[in-house]
């Protein structure tokens, strides 16, 4: 046998692509700035699916109520319907969520239809009669009964199931006689928490009741008796299109409704049935207006909210109509507030609190639809007729103000009516402070509302001047952090006056006396964050007055949220030099990195703060004063020794310093052996094995760059004893690990070229030492082993030509091809060692049981083999046979093989030797 | 073997001037043999005294002579054969009998206590002596005739009432005495069948919480027996307006719709009448009231004040059906 001559300067040459000189780096990032404003081309031709929708939305708040008003306006009614229904189903469902309800409910007797008889224990009449004469009030009591939730719920499930039974059979009035008996369970507003419940329940029934009459009569008005079409109604028809016998029947429902003798459920029953009232009028809606008015006589604040929801949602069934009677509703509700204010005086504010977040969830409703229809020219009227805003017809006092109202308003208002009219807005919450709702959350939503658009600059000024005069006379931290939070997007646009330091100093003044509920350390987080991504600079945000103090009262999640957000700020923003910044962005890791350590969080949610830590590690640059960053870094080690992503970034760190002295060019032995020490102290507690190896791989390089042959040596005994232990690390591994290590393998190799052999222990001492690892390891595959022997020989190869690829940065280490200038023994231990190698080589091919894997295998080697020896009588029977291996494992189209085949004959052609009979 | 009569109109409601149409369905196993089909339509007013103010004679007595309305027969088909399975024979059928002028009085249809306004028409089938005759009966109902009707719109009569402690004649409680109510409203006293009764309603002031505010609707039917005259006032449909501690000075509407078949056009005839009222119960927050849960609404007690007005009920003419 007998190696290959490679000129290797000659065949870079041959293969590389020409090269052009360029002045600008293709990916450089020239400044900051112009890498935010870079420009869109005009131009996209890209389709961007989310883009393109985006864009729909993306139209102003005003326009898509516009579009919304004209959609409801054109025929396609249908999908207002169901999209109104739909937007009705998930407030149903939020409102069973939100009113916890505990297990019982106590019902008076009223709701009879809901107890069946029997269920409850009765008292004998004779008893009953007794206790009526002793004491009327135990009568009353009496009849309260006990029945669990889930009693209740499967109760009013049956009871529909009976009434759409009733009504398949045609028995339609034992249907309507159910239903009302449904409907009167809302009369029953004692059971407080749970009536919303009832309310959605109860309402379901109802809808389902409407349904069927509704399809009745309308199958009554297209079809005749004999089930023979007449006609058939368009969506938006007219009463003239009915016929006479439909609306006779449609009439008798409104009779029988209209006999129900309590209030409460005939409305309900007829707001049921109200889209019938199309097929006798062409103008429904002002049926409504009654409705609305029927509902005063019903006193109970609770009972009557509901009763206007209902009201609200039916109407939506309707075509599109003048909806001034939802003013009404609002009102009507409102006045039941202050009423309640005025009778409740003597309850609790508990309890006044509870009935009105009560109440709540139907004034939401009620606003909605009401502003969902009403255009901006409108929005005025609507205002004034609200009492939001005087009239000189209508003094405000006669329906002032509640709070609860005005919070919805301001929700559902879109963004620039509430922008353009801040102060107007400002005021109404200013006077209205009442128990229905917290004055601060109305600041505060309007706070954010003002932030989905900012007003003009001199609205700002205003609107800013009066926000702090309200905030300042808050105690409580949290009311404070809540207001401030909602503001300071349009402080932090307009960048006005010092109120960031009045804020902060806010702030400190209310926290870091008595220190932060849990509650409150979201809006400070929030803040911070704010802050933090408003400036450019961490360094800004750091100078600001009470920061750091503040910072310091935070833990938790919060906590190390900021934290992650300072330092993400910190490392994007180029080297990290001043020092103060560096001691605080130190302990800000550290408690990061303790926060991880001490909180069991899952690896997925570390790997944040982990990445933000190295990056920071990074980014710290002492320039000249490389001890101190040595040093530094020995600090980091100590702070963040507990994680391995950590330690792997300070070993890549201390690496990176000794190369930066080496380039500085002032000889520093002792600093280059301080930080290759610090390396070597280091890696044995990384606990991952190849992790280790890699480090100490990078670390020989740089050793070897310094001129520190012991220590290179030194190091990549390491890394080859890691190969060693690598077995007992864990039993199972992935292909994924294999490949890392056999790329390690390699690296070590391509490491050795540079390498100066150890006369005494033979030239090929390192790689016989890898080679006996590779074989001894049982766990090691065949294929790992092919590639070792491959990287193997084709180290040899290149250690035996008389100049090597490529040598150490260093003049004070003397490549092989120097060292061993032609010395025989040197190549006879190189060409024996290889050719051992070879031999091991095809047997290992020959052995590899996968067929596929096989062929491949062999390929490699052939390839390996090809380009290590030249052709002769010992090589080609080798090539022939793993060529032969190949054909009989691979499809005779695969590729690799055909060029593989192809290199071989051009090979042999320079040879004596026949070319084997290659049959493809 | 069914004999069945299906009237035109699902409703069944005619008017003297139209002709009552509709079929004799016969379903026979096998076909039989007859002696004529007649048609008999029947118009009455039934009285009857009990309670109300009538004596112990006169209850003794209980049914006072049916008045006729009409009475009208005609023959279908003559003698003959009807085939086996389903027959169907139309009939066509005037009420008014021709010549005759408008003054006979058509009635309209009312189910009440003791009055009672029906008109039937019963088919017979006449199978001979052997056999038993097959017949079917059926109630029509009738409305006044539209040529007799009241110009729309009617023009709205409405009165006005107070109610207070000082209104009211029967004993209250002492609170409500002392402490006082007032309401006060409108409320028409002329009405269309087609229409609710109308109206509003507004407590001004009262000590004591107001439990529930009802609109009763009475019937009074008064009946000649012999020389005297037995009233009898009844409630028809009570209509609740307010459920509840209302709002003070705060409007309410008063809408009733009126009940079918219950309610007719006030009727002043020789031997009887039929004339309705509309009743304004206030009923107070009281614990006494939990004593007599079930007991007439109609009796003045303690915590109730009421007021009752007439009402003039009468046939329009339909416009929008």
């Amino acid at each position: 046998m007998e190696f290959k001559t490679r000129d290797y300067d000659a065949e870079e040459a041959s293969h590389s692509l020409p090269r052009l000189q360029t002045d600008f780096h293709p990916l450089v990032v020239q400044s900051p700035l112009e890498q935010v404003d870079i420009p869109l081309p005009k131009k996209v031709d890209l389709y961007d699916p989310l883009r393109a929708s985006d864009a729909d939305f993306a139209v102003s708040v005003a326009e898509g109520k516009d579009v919304e008003y004209v959609s409801i306006r054109g025929s396609s009614n249908e999908t207002v319907l169901q999209l109104s229904a739909k937007e009705w189903a998930s407030f149903k469902r939020s409102l069973m969520q939100k009113f916890s309800v505990a297990k019982t409910i106590s019902i008076s007797s009223m709701s009879d239809v809901i107890v069946k008889s029997g269920k409850e224990h009765e008292k004998p009449p004779t008893r009953i009669h007794l206790e009526e004469l002793d004491d009327p009030q135990k009568d009353a009591e009496a009849g309260v009964k006990i029945i669990t939730r889930q009693e209740y719920v499967s109760r009013l499930h049956e009871l529909k199931d009976e009434i759409c039974r009733a009504w398949q059979a045609e028995d339609r009035v034992t249907a309507l006689k159910l239903s009302i008996k449904v409907a009167r369970l809302l009369m029953d507003t004692s059971v407080l928490q749970f009536y919303p419940t009832v309310f959605v329940l109860v309402t379901d029934v109802l809808d389902m009741l409407g349904d069927m009459v509704w399809e009745r009569i309308k199958r009554r008005a297209e079809y005749a008796d004999d089930g023979t079409m007449i006609c058939s109604l368009p969506d938006d028809f007219k009463a003239s299109d009915v016929s006479f016998d439909a609306k006779e029947t449609c009439n008798n429902w409104f009779c029988k409704i209209g006999s129900i003798r309590e209030l409460l459920p005939r409305i309900y029953l007829e707001l049921a049935i109200f889209c019938c009232w199309r097929f006798l009028h062409d103008r429904p809606w002002e049926n409504l207006k009654r409705l609305v008015m029927m509902m005063r006589g019903l006193a109970d604040p609770l009972a009557s909210a509901y009763c206007h929801l209902y009201l609200a949602r039916c109407s939506q069934k309707l075509p599109p109509h003048d909806i001034g009677y939802l003013i009404t509703c609002i009102n009507a509700v409102k006045v039941r507030i202050i009423l309640g204010r005025e009778s409740m005086n003597g309850n609790s504010s508990e309890d006044r609190k509870m009935s009105v977040s009560l109440f709540e969830p139907a004034i939401g409703w009620i606003i909605k639809c009401l502003l969902k229809d009403t255009d901006q020219m409108r929005l005025g009227d609507v205002l004034v007729k609200l009492g939001l805003r005087a009239n000189e017809t209508n003094s405000s006092v006669e329906s002032p103000c509640i709070s609860i109202v005005l919070h919805h308003l301001l929700k559902e208002l879109p963004s620039e009516v509430v922008s353009s009219n801040a102060l107007e807005f400002m005021q109404l919450i200013e006077c209205s402070k009442d128990y229905s709702f917290d004055q601060y959350l109305n600041y505060m939503l309007l706070g954010l509302k003002l932030c989905e658009r900012i007003p003009l600059m001199e609205a700002v000024d205003a609107i800013l001047v009066k926000i702090f005069q309200v905030v300042a006379q808050y105690d409580g931290l949290n009311e404070y952090l809540k207001v401030v939070d909602a503001y300071l997007d349009i402080i932090l646009h307009y960048k006005v006056g010092d109120y960031l330091t009045i804020i902060l100093d806010g702030i400190s003044d209310r926290a870091c006396n008595k220190g932060v509920a849990e509650s409150e350390l979201d809006s400070l987080q929030s803040i911070f964050i704010k802050l933090l991504s408003h400036f450019d600079n961490l360094n800004d945000v750091l100078a600001l007055n009470h920061f750091v103090e503040i910072l310091d009262v935070m833990y938790g999640s919060s906590r190390n949220i900021v934290n992650m957000h300072i330092l993400n700020k910190a490392t994007r923003s180029g080297y990290i030099r001043d020092p103060t910044t560096m001691q605080l962005l130190f302990q800000v890791s550290q408690a990061l990195h303790d926060g991880i350590y001490f909180s069991s969080i899952k690896d997925d949610d570390s790997q944040q703060p982990l990445h933000l830590i190295s990056r920071f590690v990074q980014m710290v640059d002492f320039g000249a004063e490389m001890e101190h960053h040595l040093t530094f870094l020995v600090e980091c080690r100590g702070a963040f020794g507990s994680t391995n992503e950590l330690k792997e970034t300070l070993v890549h760190s201390s690496n990176y310093l000794a190369v930066k002295a080496m380039k500085d060019a002032k000889k520093h032995d002792s600093f280059l052996k301080s930080c290759i020490a610090f390396s070597e102290v280091t890696i044995p507690s990384i606990s991952v094995t190849i992790r280790q190896m890699n480090l100490y791989l990078e670390a020989a390089e740089v050793a070897l760059l310094g001129g520190l042959v012991s220590h290179t040596d030194g190091l990549i005994d390491s890394a080859i004893s890691c190969l060693q232990s690598l077995e007992v690390t864990n039993g199972s591994r992935t292909p994924v690990d294999l490949d890392g290590i056999i790329s390690s393998v390699r690296k070590l190799c391509s490491l050795l070229i540079m390498i100066p052999g150890n006369p005494e222990c033979g030239a090929t001492y390192i790689p016989r030492n890898v080679l006996s690892i590779i074989s001894s390891q049982s766990w090691i595959t065949r294929r790992l082993k092919i590639r070792t022997f491959c990287a193997v020989i084709s180290l040899s190869t290149t250690l035996s030509q008389h100049k090597l690829p490529y040598h150490a940065n260093s003049r004070e280490i003397v490549g092989n091809d120097l060292l061993f200038f032609y010395e025989p023994s040197y190549y006879q231990e190189l060409l024996s060692f290889s050719s051992s190698v070879v031999q091991n080589l095809l047997d290992e091919v020959k052995q590899e049981p996968n067929q596929a894997a096989r062929g491949s295998l062999a390929l490699e080697a052939c390839n390996c083999i090809i380009s290590s020896f030249k052709a002769n009588q010992e090589i080609v029977p080798i090539c022939s046979k793993l060529i032969e291996i190949a054909n009989s494992c691979l499809h005779t189209n695969n590729r690799y093989l055909h060029s593989t085949v192809n290199y071989l004959e051009k090979y042999f052609i320079t040879s004596t030797t026949e070319v084997p009979a290659v049959t493809t | 073997m069914s004999i069945e009569l299906k009237l035109s109109r699902s409703n069944r409601i005619y008017r003297p001037s139209e002709p009552l149409e509709g079929k004799i369905i016969t379903k026979f196993p096998s076909s039989i043999y007859h002696q004529g089909i007649r048609l008999t339509a029947n118009g009455t007013v039934n009285m009857q005294v009990r309670g109300g103010t009538a004596g112990v004679i006169e209850s003794l007595y209980g049914a006072v002579k049916p008045v006729s309305i009409m009475n009208r027969s005609v023959e279908v088909r003559s003698s003959g054969k009807l085939g086996s399975g389903t027959n169907e024979i139309p009939f066509s059928m005037t009420l008014r009998q021709q010549g005759h002028d408008n003054s006979e009085p058509f009635y309209e249809t009312f189910h009440g206590a003791n009055i009672s306004i029906q008109y039937l028409i019963t088919v017979d089938i006449n199978r001979g002596y052997l056999h038993k005759s097959l017949s079917a009966t059926m109630e029509f109902i009738i409305e006044s005739e539209k040529g007799n009707l009241h110009k729309a719109p009617l023009s709205p009569e409405m009165v006005v009432f107070y109610i207070t402690q000082d209104t009211q004649k029967h004993p209250l409680l002492p609170e409500l005495r002392s402490g006082g109510f007032r309401i006060s409203g409108k409320i028409s006293t002329q009405c269309s069948l087609l229409d609710p009764i109308d109206g509003e309603l507004t407590v001004e002031a009262s000590a004591v919480p107001i439990r529930s505010i009802d609109i009763h609707l009475l019937r009074v039917e008064s009946v000649l027996v012999g020389e005297k005259i037995v009233n009898e006032t009844s409630i028809i449909q009570t209509t609740q307006i307010a459920d509840g501690d209302v709002c003070r000075n705060m409007t309410l509407p008063i809408y009733v719709v009126l009940p079918r078949l219950l309610t007719c056009p006030t009727v002043f005839a020789g031997p009887f009448s039929i004339e309705f009222q509309v009743s304004i119960v206030i009923n107070f927050r009281s614990d006494l009231s939990k004593l007599h849960p079930k007991s007439d609404p109609r009796t003045p007690r303690l915590w109730l004040a009421l007021e009752t007005v007439p009402l003039r009920l009468v046939r329009t003419k339909r416009d929008s059906l």
